[in-house]
Parts: structure tokens; sequence; C-alpha cells
């Protein structure tokens, strides 16, 4: 009967409309999600992008200008290449331990405290946890080599 | 609308999204949102644009068991409702 088959059509009609808002929604969601990320720089790889893309730029700038006298330039030493070498290395990589990403300048006291080696960072640690705790897991640890000697014993080493 | 009154469509949308995630159907959406933000900046880009960019691509790219069983879903309640 013709009646059913308009029904039907209008039915299907309907049905993908639906089905499209839905999708739309989903899409939506999707983009939103994106935005904030992107905004808020929470895209570890699209900062690193950016960071080289800006070093480079800077990079080219120094070498291109002739106002810069590239001999006798003490701060920043400029190779046969025409590339400068900042006294601090800015190269951004993963540090190993925690996988943030650290300029190599500022690596080394980054790991003092990511790893728990400076006085500072190793007194924060067992001030968290109670003292029988820690007691005994430096019985029981045997890879921490610093946790198990006395404390006296690392400011002794310090000193010498 | 009938749909939404019965509670019907927030059960769709869960379906929508499961099934849509599972098929990694939004993970090319985002990906797709990333290279579009590296390539205007990410200080420049707003919501309307990313949508704007990925709703063709992703309209085309919803899988076809997905599609179909939305449609079957959706069909049997509007057909239900009819009665």
């Amino acid at each position: 009967m013709s009646n059913s088959e308009d029904n039907k059509s209008s039915h299907d009609q309907l049905s993908s409309q639906v089905f499209l808002d839905l999708v739309d929604s989903v899409i939506a969601d999707v983009a939103s999600e994106c935005h904030r990320i992107a905004r808020l720089g929470l895209d570890k790889d699209l900062e690193v992008v950016e960071e080289e893309l800006r070093l480079s730029v800077e990079a080219r700038a120094k070498v291109a200008d002739p106002s810069n006298n590239l001999e006798t330039n003490t701060k920043y030493v400029v190779d046969i290449f025409g590339q400068s070498h900042p006294p601090v290395a800015t190269e951004v990589f993963n540090c190993m331990n925690c996988g943030r990403q650290i300029v190599a300048g500022r690596f080394a006291p980054h790991l003092e405290r990511c790893m728990g080696k400076g006085r500072k960072a190793r007194a924060k640690a067992t001030r968290s946890t109670t003292a029988s705790q820690n007691r005994n897991s430096r019985r029981n640890t045997s890879d921490n080599q610093l946790s198990s000697a006395p404390p006296g014993f690392e400011e002794n080493v310090k000193r010498a | 609308m009938v749909l939404v009154e019965s509670g019907e469509k927030e059960n769709l949308m869960e379906l929508v999204r499961d099934r849509l995630v599972e098929s990694g159907w939004k993970d090319e959406m985002r990906i797709a949102c990333r290279e579009h933000v590296k390539k205007k900046g990410r200080k420049d880009v707003t919501v309307d644009e990313l949508i704007r960019v990925i709703t063709p691509k992703g309209r085309a790219s919803v899988p076809d068991a997905v599609k179909e069983e939305l449609l079957n879903r959706i069909q049997k309640f509007i057909q239900s409702a009819a009665l």
C-alpha cells in the first residue's frame, strides 16, 4: 500500500536525520576537546614543534643579522658553518626517568630533584612517610644504596 | 520530541560514542584536529573552525557496521513510537 511506503520513506529520512544529528554531536565534542587541549598547551608534541620552530627562527635571525659582530662575539661562538652555539644548551629532550621535556642546559638540576639525589629532595621524600616505614625500607631494599647508609655518612662524603 | 523525552536519545548518544571510540574513529578525528592545529598555530584556532574542518571527514568515515546498527535501532524506536 502506498501509505505504508510513504511512511517507510519518511521514517528512513527521519532515521538518517537523527543519525546525522548524533554523529554531529560527537564531532562537536571531539572538536571541543581538541580545541581545549590545543589552547591550554596540554599537547606535548605541539609544544615541541613550536619550541623548535622558535629556536630555529631565533638562530637564523642571529646569523643573518649583519650588525652582529660574529668574530669578536664573546658570548655566542659561531663556527665555520655560521651556526651559533648559546652557552646554555637549549635543546629539548625527554627525561628518561620521568618522561618530561627538559631543556638540556637545565638537565642536571632537574635530575637531582627527579631522582631524589639532592639533599632537599631526599629530605622531602623521607618526611612524607613515617619513621618506622623508612627504617624498614632501608633494611629491605638493596638497590638504593644511599638510603641504606646512615645519614651522617653522606654529609662526610660531601665535605670530602 | 519523543526521542528525547523517552530518554532514548541519551541511550543512542552513548551507543554512538562507544562504537565510534571502539572503532578508532575518534582517534582519527583527533589526529585530523591536531594536524589542523599544527598548520594554523594553536593560538589562532577556534572550535567552529575545527568542527568545520573535520565534519565532512567525520560523517564520511563512520564505519558501515556502526551506521547500520544505529539506523536499525533508530528505526525500531520510531516504529514502536508511531504505534
